[in-house]
């Protein structure tokens, strides 16, 4: 298969202080859905911040369809194809849903085009239709992760970023999430997903990735990296001896 | 990708990460180098004996007090992280506290600076209480409307003199040794600020201000009474400017509104400590030399008042961005700092 | 009651122009975080522009106010890229920005001081001593030109902002920049060009500001505190908050000048910044404390 998104022995850090990506190499294959897990600091946001362009990349490169997009602005890359939900979810706390929405297509000059993928959204998503005029700030956690992933199907990208979804959410609202993101796999979107929850995330995941100090430790499909003895002592929070 | 796991290995490695990036300290300081300093400049007023030096002792009195109010002033603005641009509230306030007692009781304000000092640490205290309630830039433009309040009012009140000021009586000394007096209250309001200025560095309450300057959520969070720990840096950091304001005065034989309360006064000593290296004890001292230094430099060779302020917000620009942490905050950073300079 | 409608009318002219003053300075806060200190010397030079102008060609103020707009948006875009382009990435960064164009306030009043001395001027086109009356209402045609001059301006600033491309990635910007980012707006051009048009308002206010006030380069002191509690009222990068902030506190200090005179006048704004200091930190319209 080829490759779609290719990270290969990326450096980076914030400003001046200590590198945070320490040589990461990682390949994202298209069609897939791949969970990148790892402890809290380990890098997994700073890896996808790298991606999008918000972070500078000290050395290595990163290879989007063959093509280099390390060094790119963040707008130039999510024009190539790669679009990112962070953690804080970056919706515009004083602008309506609607306007949300068409923020999200802000790349697209074509005016038609822009108004026709919104109410498609709206369509998709009756409580976004519901809550259209409402300002984002004002909506619950889920309702406004629902809102930026429901944003990036404005763009159609190719490849979606979802760094913890999850973070702060109810069960039953965490399973609506990943329902979500299977639809977006299913328009023909690549999922490159951050959890936090190891297993939640392993679980609805083609390919799992293990990072710590930076690095690329470990990786396989997600099946088999959940029952990995060695992943469970280190981070899934289970000893040796009981997975033994 | 499939690097060989062991458990052991990774923990040792991220420990191993994790010490790298602290730093260790170094130990032991040259105690003479102070000392030595003192001693010159408590010998230099010899210098009359063999002639008519008083620019140099002019030079080296306004030096000190400009050492003493740049070190003050890096207690709330250098450790603290709050930056006021209207300090000289405080240099005012001390001024016309002495200057008022000399005018009407004639009592020499370096008797009286001490209760100047505590007189501006009171009223900072209040103020601080007030202001420092905001962060960041909110805080410095409350700063700088605190500095224009303050003209306003002194500018109006009669009973000081408002915008003419008031004279003071000079001391029947001969010109030759006019200064001496003066000189020497500079050097220890001088010593003693930067004495203090270092013990508050390596106190507890040092580090609180310190945490405060970091991230202040998290020191309060730690336990930090956050709002005194602020306004008693106010406080200390107006004492000093406040006593430095108050000999001033009597120096001058004048006091007055637009000698105390010009932002250029602000500006010198927020300058003076970002050139040094903002939140070091040595910084302020080499800032102030070097500011004063090229401030004469420039009045000696351009004259003009206007092209000297034209000067100064240049050379603070380029400070600014070429030369953030100063030259005793880069030396350190680069581990260049000779031992002589490090007393953080 | 005519006197209160008299001296309403009056506060009400100033307080456009103050708003527009403001303007810039808030708009380039949202969108940058910086705090330009320098923005009341930047009307000044406008307020220059507009000076020479007239007493050298005999050209209208308010006709030149295209022009010192258009110099001061050029001065914006070289101070952008040599100042604050590479500042941005800096961890405190908004205190930085403060104290840099604290520096750059000085240089300029240095340098338009050493080039035009601190000595008092003003603009006088005809209508400069002329005055309008509404029945007993009187309204010096000065200020009721400046006043709607720019009202006119900030109306068409609001329109730009609410439904042009540029304008909703100006907001985008002003209310989440990373977010703005990942959206695809490019935040350094945006940047780069709000700071343009941050000084341009504030070359067109200095174009009113020759002919209602007399004007030397070392005015702007007073000025910054004035503008900046404005712009706290508002509640920081705020433009609506602000510009009500404005007419408000012109319309009180009006008030004050006439019945307590004219030096407590100044005082209410910086009174004003207090008070909220203390009872509302946040700001009038503020919803939370902007940290940087
Ligand atoms: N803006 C920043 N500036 C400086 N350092 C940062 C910044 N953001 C993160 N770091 C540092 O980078 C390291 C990795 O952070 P990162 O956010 O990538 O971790 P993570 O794997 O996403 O963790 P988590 O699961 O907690 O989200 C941490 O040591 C953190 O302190
Ligand atoms: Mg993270």
């Amino acid at each position: 298969m080829p490759e779609l998104l290719e990270v290969s022995d990326v450096v980076a850090g914030y400003g001046r202080g200590p590198a945070i990506l320490n040589g990461i190499s990682l390949t994202v294959r298209p069609g897939q859905v791949q969970c990148i897990i790892g402890p809290n600091g380990a890098g997994k946001s700073t890896l996808m911040k790298a991606i999008a362009g918000l972070l500078p990349v000290r050395s290595g490169e990163i290879r989007f369809g063959g093509e280099r997009i390390d060094g790119l602005r963040p707008d130039q890359i999510l024009r190539k194809g790669i679009c990112f939900v962070p953690q804080e979810r970056a919706l515009f706390p004083k602008m309506t849903v609607r306007e949300n929405l068409r923020m999200g297509g802000y790349t697209l000059r074509d005016e038609a085009l822009l108004e026709r993928r919104t109410e498609a959204v709206l369509e998709q998503f009756p409580i976004l239709r519901e809550r259209a005029h409402q300002h984002a700030g004002t909506m619950s956690g889920g309702q406004q992760q629902m809102l930026a992933m429901a944003r990036t199907l404005i763009v159609e990208p190719q490849i979606v970023m979802l760094d913890e979804p999850s973070l702060g959410l109810a069960p039953q609202i965490v399973q609506q999430m990943f329902e979500i993101m299977h639809m977006l796999r299913n328009r023909g979107m690549t999922i490159l997903l951050v959890e936090q929850n190891a297993i939640a995330g392993l679980k609805h995941s083609d390919w799992g990735t293990v990072l710590d100090l930076g690095r690329t430790l470990f990786e396989g499909p997600a099946p088999e990296v959940l029952v990995d003895p060695r992943i469970q002592e280190l981070y899934l929070g289970r000893s040796a001896a009981a997975a033994a | 990708m499939s690097t060989n796991l062991d458990v052991g290995n990774v923990l040792d490695a991220r420990r191993q990460h994790d010490s790298s990036l602290a730093r260790e300290k170094r130990a032991g300081r040259p105690l003479y180098v102070p000392i030595v300093l003192l001693l010159v400049l408590a010998a230099l007023p010899a210098l009359q004996l063999i002639g008519g030096y008083n620019y140099v002792l002019h030079l080296a009195l306004y030096t000190m007090m400009y050492v003493a109010m740049a070190s003050s002033w890096n207690i709330l603005g250098g450790y603290t992280g709050y930056v006021s641009l209207g300090h000289n509230v405080f240099f005012c306030i001390g001024g016309y506290f002495s200057g008022m007692l000399l005018a009407y009781f004639g009592v020499s304000t370096i008797l009286t600076a001490p209760f100047a000092g505590l007189a501006a640490a009171v009223i900072g205290f209040g103020i601080g209480l007030v202001t420092l309630r905001m962060r960041g830039p909110t805080f410095i433009i409350s700063s700088i409307a605190l500095l224009m309040v303050a003209r306003i009012l002194f500018d109006n009140w009669h009973f000081v003199g408002g915008a003419n000021g008031i004279t003071l009586p000079q001391l029947s000394l001969d010109a030759r040794w006019m200064k001496i007096p003066y000189y020497y209250a500079f050097l220890v309001i001088a010593a003693v600020t930067v004495y203090t200025s270092y013990r508050i560095k390596h106190s507890k309450f040092g580090l609180g201000l310190r945490a405060i300057s970091q991230d202040e959520v998290k020191a309060e969070s730690a336990g930090i009474d956050t709002r005194f720990y602020k306004a008693f840096a106010f406080a200390i950091s107006a004492f000093f400017v406040g006593m430095a304001g108050a000999v001033w005065g009597e120096y001058l034989t004048y006091i007055r509104p637009n000698i105390y309360l010009v932002i250029l006064v602000a500006a010198n000593m927020v300058l003076m400590c970002i050139l040094g290296g903002k939140g070091t004890v040595a910084g302020p001292i080499v800032g102030t030399v070097l500011l004063v230094l090229f401030n004469e430099f420039f009045v000696a060779t351009m004259g003009a008042s206007e092209l000297n302020i034209m000067g100064t917000g240049i050379i603070m620009m380029l400070a600014l961005l070429y030369f953030p942490n100063g030259i005793v905050g880069t030396l350190a950073q680069k581990r260049r700092l000779p031992r002589f300079l490090d007393w953080d | 009651m005519i006197d209160i409608l008299q001296v309403l009318v009056l506060g009400l002219a100033l307080g456009g122009v103050y708003a527009l003053m403001a303007s810039g300075l808030t708009l380039i806060f949202g969108v940058m975080r910086i705090v330009n200190l320098a923005h009341p010397i930047m009307i000044l030079t406008g307020a220059f522009v507009s000076y020479w102008l007239f007493t050298l060609y005999g050209i209208d103020p308010i006709l030149s106010m295209p022009v010192a707009a258009l110099v001061l948006f050029v001065i914006g875009l070289v101070l952008y890229k040599l100042v604050f382009a590479r500042e941005a990435a800096s961890a405190k960064y908004s205190e930085m920005t403060v104290l840099l164009t604290f520096a750059l306030a000085m240089s300029f009043d240095g340098l338009l001081g050493a080039l035009f001395s601190n000595t008092q001027r003003v603009t006088t086109p005809s209508y400069g001593t002329q005055a309008i009356f509404l029945g007993d209402l009187f309204i010096p045609t000065a200020q009721l030109y400046a006043g709607i001059a720019s009202f006119v301006i900030i109306g068409g600033l609001m329109l730009f902002l609410r439904y042009t491309r540029f304008g909703y990635a100006i907001r985008a910007t002003t209310q989440n920049r990373a977010a703005a980012q990942l959206m695809g707006v490019n935040v350094e051009f945006v940047s780069l060009v709000t700071f343009g048009i941050g000084l341009a308002l504030a070359g067109a206010a200095g174009s009113l500001v020759s002919f209602i006030f007399s004007f030397f380069p070392a005015k702007h002191w007073e000025w910054i505190a004035i503008l900046m509690s404005l712009v706290v009222l508002g509640g920081m990068g705020k433009l609506m908050g602000t510009i009500v902030a404005a007419l408000l506190l012109s319309v009180i200090a009006a008030f004050v000048g006439t019945y307590a005179g004219s030096t407590w006048s100044t005082m209410t704004f910086f009174l004003a910044l207090f008070v909220m200091l203390l009872v509302r930190p946040q700001g009038l319209f503020g919803d939370r404390i902007e940290e940087a």
